[in-house]
């Protein structure tokens, strides 16, 4: 997995419970064909599968974040910056009519969201603002719909993107101190080390560095192998300025990859 | 990119870092320039035009340039002289007249250039040119309206020529510059324009913002005009083939990037991509953005050209914005001599200037490679702050930006407001180091536009610093234990006798260094015309070498070290 971007590909860590709505068989079969021609980097026989699968099975994280996939790596390997504009819209009008076909499910807008953040890192710095405002109101009706711990992990993630002045950083650390308190109340899992990351981001962009630090510190005693925690731990002043400064970079591409769940038990 | 960049940096330390070390340890000098506009008699107060309706604050804020600088030596005495601007209804320019002891005098009224912002008028930029080439500066005061153009007539009087200029068109110009685009011996001119050219000032429909705020394409464009003798110009836009750009021009950069003997063109622009176009030789010119640079959706603020790493190709310095809630990254373009350019801003530590405007190099401390000062700021005002105003309007769906009135009104409100001002020092050609505070120029007033200037003939570089609805800074360079200099004055015969595409090629001390004489560059500011070389502890010159706009090569000798050489196209130096 690319830890390049960490965030939202940690919330995905967390869509296990949404996975275990099982495809059918034969979704499965189809599945693997589309996985066959991605590795193949056949996109344009991958993306009309996926898309049925989706349609077909709304709430599978996995058919919905392998759809945005294919789109993103058919992007860049038509344009190898970061992708073509017209490319994403395709996607976000993708998930626009599943979410008006399936407006119950949380995974739609979920994804609708995610749909959103796949464009940010190819749009202009005014349009990346757009964007990341209607992926948080995404996120917010997933959650409207069913308050998931990866929901609220991927909005409160989001929001501590957003520069100070917007005053969205409070509203990132209840959602992260909610996220963090459901993965208490459940045995612990590879993905809640995410937690303990972003919570203390968010406690260090309000400027409580004490708890910043407190959470990093029980998160190192829960995953002690945890680099981002450990870089973290180990600077301070201005290093960790800049450290979580571009950790946060609002116009780096966010790595939306769920795929490392499926391997998950 | 990044391969681009790091191929960038490993052929410059295998090829350039030597002679950069050489020249560049032998001068420990720390860059310092002191304030001196009120001593000066220069500290003059902009004032940004005020509007009337109900979209009078947002068009105010849109606007908010207008306050600029242009050096020429307008009397002939050998001392450069400033033309300041001013925008707001029946406000005056002014003309500092250099008296010789680093004090001016105002004498914008006596001269007859102090007018222009009327009615259905606001003064935007200015100009000195030569272009009757009869050896006196004229001047162009270009606005949102139709340009002013003022014969100088001596004796420190001008007269306004616009009527029989062919100066016609309206538009919302907010950049100009001089430049023999034909290499016909007489200097044309190009008027960047912002908005379309609807006069904000008797607005009939409200429809005139960004229709997009990165990609818009419903600005102003260039207008290019051919000089045709006897004081007419006539318009050439769509024959020389910029009639199909219409972004927000904010500036405009020439310089010949391609080493052909013709002048191309760079145009920064706000809300969108910026364009280059090369001069195929003919009179016209071809759009190669999308090879070139390729598409960009910054907001385009300023172009300055120079060799930064002496490496003989002009490279090109774009301002944008870099705040807290935007992070666009200035550009370097470096030139990669195939009519492509790299973007090393990050790799020479010039990205983050906040919200730039105008940036100027020149070599403070006379050690042969351009350093950079760069200005900033946007609204210095009350506490509050407008952008998350602003995003509560831009995030709402299907919000047609182009209409005035949506727009909220920003009252007392700070947006990228005292913001320090950035200097770099060159370190070799490879990076720029940030000395700003140490050099003493962090101010923090809204700066627009740049004018570089050797105002005492005493070898160190002066910046005049035009703010918008703030008193102006006058920079005077007092850095001790710099390099030796040398300046050139030159004055064509068969080329544009102002010399403006002019080339002059330099070596001493075993560094070779190339200047163009350029014709207003950067965004609301014009630098001398003279030429300005710094040249380490070299105390000799090896050789200079001029490549005149007609394409005559002369090969100068007798030149002297720490003084400014007068040089005749096809005569050598004058004496």
């Amino acid at each position: 997995m690319n830890y390049r971007n960490r965030v939202f590909l940690t919330a995905v860590l967390t869509a296990l419970p949404l996975l275990i709505v099982t495809p059918a068989f034969a979704a499965d079969d189809e599945f693997e064909k589309a996985e066959q021609a991605l590795a193949s980097k056949d996109y344009k026989t991958a993306i009309p599968i996926l898309e049925k699968l989706v349609e077909a099975d709304p709430d599978s994280s996995r058919n919905a974040s392998e759809y945005r996939q294919a789109i993103l790596r058919q992007s860049i390997a038509g344009h190898p910056k970061e992708g073509a504009v017209l490319d994403f819209d395709k996607e976000i009008s993708f998930f626009e009519k599943q979410a008006a076909a399936h407006p119950n499910s949380s995974n739609i807008y979920l994804h609708y969201g995610f749909a959103y953040v796949d464009k940010i890192a190819a749009a202009g710095s005014i349009t990346q603002v757009i964007l990341a405002n209607t992926a948080l109101t995404q996120f917010t009706k997933s959650l409207e719909l069913k308050p998931t711990w990866i929901g609220l992990y991927t909005r409160g993630n989001s929001y501590l993107y957003w520069p100070r002045i917007f005053g969205r950083t409070s509203l990132g650390v209840s959602d992260l101190e909610r996220a963090y308190a459901m993965q208490k109340a459940e045995p612990k899992k590879s993905f809640h080390v995410r937690v303990y990351i972003s919570l203390g981001d968010g406690y260090w962009k309000s400027d409580n560095i004490d708890k910043a630090v407190a959470v990093w510190r029980e998160g190192v005693t829960q995953f002690p192998n945890s680099q981002p925690l450990k870089d973290r731990l180990s600077r301070q002043g201005e290093d960790l300025r800049a450290y979580i400064d571009n950790v946060l970079d609002p116009g780096r591409r966010v790595d939306t990859d769920l795929r490392e769940l499926w391997g998950q038990p | 990119m990044k391969f681009l960049a790091n191929k960038f940096v490993l052929a410059a330390l295998l090829l350039g870092v030597p002679a950069a070390v050489i020249a560049f340890e032998g001068i420990e000098a720390k860059i310092r320039f002191t304030d001196i506009a009120a001593k000066a008699g220069v500290q003059t107060q902009h004032h940004t035009r005020k509007y009337n309706g109900k979209s009078a604050e947002v068009l105010g804020m849109f606007t908010s340039g207008g306050s600029s600088a242009a050096v020429g030596d307008f009397d002939g005495d050998g001392l450069d002289d400033i033309f300041v601007t001013d925008s707001d209804k029946g406000k005056l320019n002014h003309l500092f007249h250099n008296n010789g002891n680093m004090t001016f005098t105002d004498v914008a009224v006596a001269a007859g250039v102090a007018g222009g912002n009327d009615p259905l008028s606001i003064v935007a930029d200015a100009l000195w040119f030569d272009y009757d080439n009869d050896g006196r500066q004229d001047l162009l005061v270009a606005r949102f309206g139709t340009p002013i153009l003022y014969h100088n007539e001596g004796g420190g009087k001008f007269k306004d020529v616009s009527k029989g200029s062919g100066f016609n068109k309206f538009g919302n110009t907010i950049a100009v510059i001089a430049f023999d685009y034909d290499n016909d011996g007489l200097l044309d001119v190009m008027l960047g324009n912002y908005f379309k050219p609807e006069n904000l000032l008797e607005l009939k429909d409200p429809h005139v913002l960004p229709n997009d705020l990165d990609n818009a394409i419903n600005g102003g464009g260039v207008t290019l005009w051919h000089n045709q003798g006897k004081g007419v110009f006539v318009d050439v836009t769509v024959k020389a083939g910029f009639g199909k750009h219409t972004g927000w021009t904010l500036d405009i950069g020439h310089g010949d990037y391609d080493n052909d003997g013709f002048q191309d063109i760079y145009l920064a622009c706000d809300y969108g991509t910026d364009r280059i176009f090369f001069n195929n030789g003919d009179g016209t010119f071809t759009d190669t953005t999308e090879k070139s640079i390729g598409f960009d959706t910054r907001k385009g603020m300023n172009v300055d050209v120079a060799d930064y790493d002496n490496d003989g190709y002009l490279d090109i310095y774009v301002t944008n914005i870099t705040d807290e809630y935007m992070k666009e990254c200035n550009m370097m373009w470096h030139n990669n001599h195939d009519r492509t350019f790299t973007d090393v801003s990050r790799e020479t530590n010039t990205c983050e200037t906040l919200w730039g405007w105008s940036a100027k190099f020149g070599d403070f401390d006379n050690d042969g490679w351009p350093d950079l000062f760069v200005v900033n700021g946007l609204r210095s005002a009350g506490k509050e702050n407008y952008i998350p105003v602003l995003v509560n309007l831009i995030t709402q769906p299907g919000v047609d930006f182009t209409d005035a009135r949506l727009w909220p009104n920003i009252g007392n409100m700070t947006w990228s407001g005292y913001q320090k001002k950035k200097m770099f020092r060159n370190l070799g050609g490879q990076a720029f180091k940030e000395i700003s505070a140490e050099a003493g120029v962090d101010n923090d007033k809204d700066g627009r536009g740049i004018a570089m200037g050797d105002f005492d003939n005493d070898g160190r570089l002066d910046l005049f610093q035009a703010n918008a609805d703030q008193p102006a800074i006058f920079y005077r360079g007092v850095t001790e234990g710099g390099g030796n200099w040398i300046q050139f004055k030159l004055t064509g015969t068969k080329s544009n006798r102002d010399a403006v595409g002019a080339r002059i090629t330099l070596t001493a001390g075993g560094l070779k260094q190339m200047h163009e004489i350029n014709g207003a560059n950067g965004y609301a500011g014009q630098s001398m015309s003279r030429a300005h070389f710094g040249i380490g502890k070299a105390a000799t010159v090896d050789s200079v070498e001029i490549r005149w706009p007609n394409g005559l090569i002369e090969k100068v000798s007798g030149v002297a070290v720490n003084k400014i050489n007068k040089v005749t196209e096809g005569k050598g130096l004058q004496r």
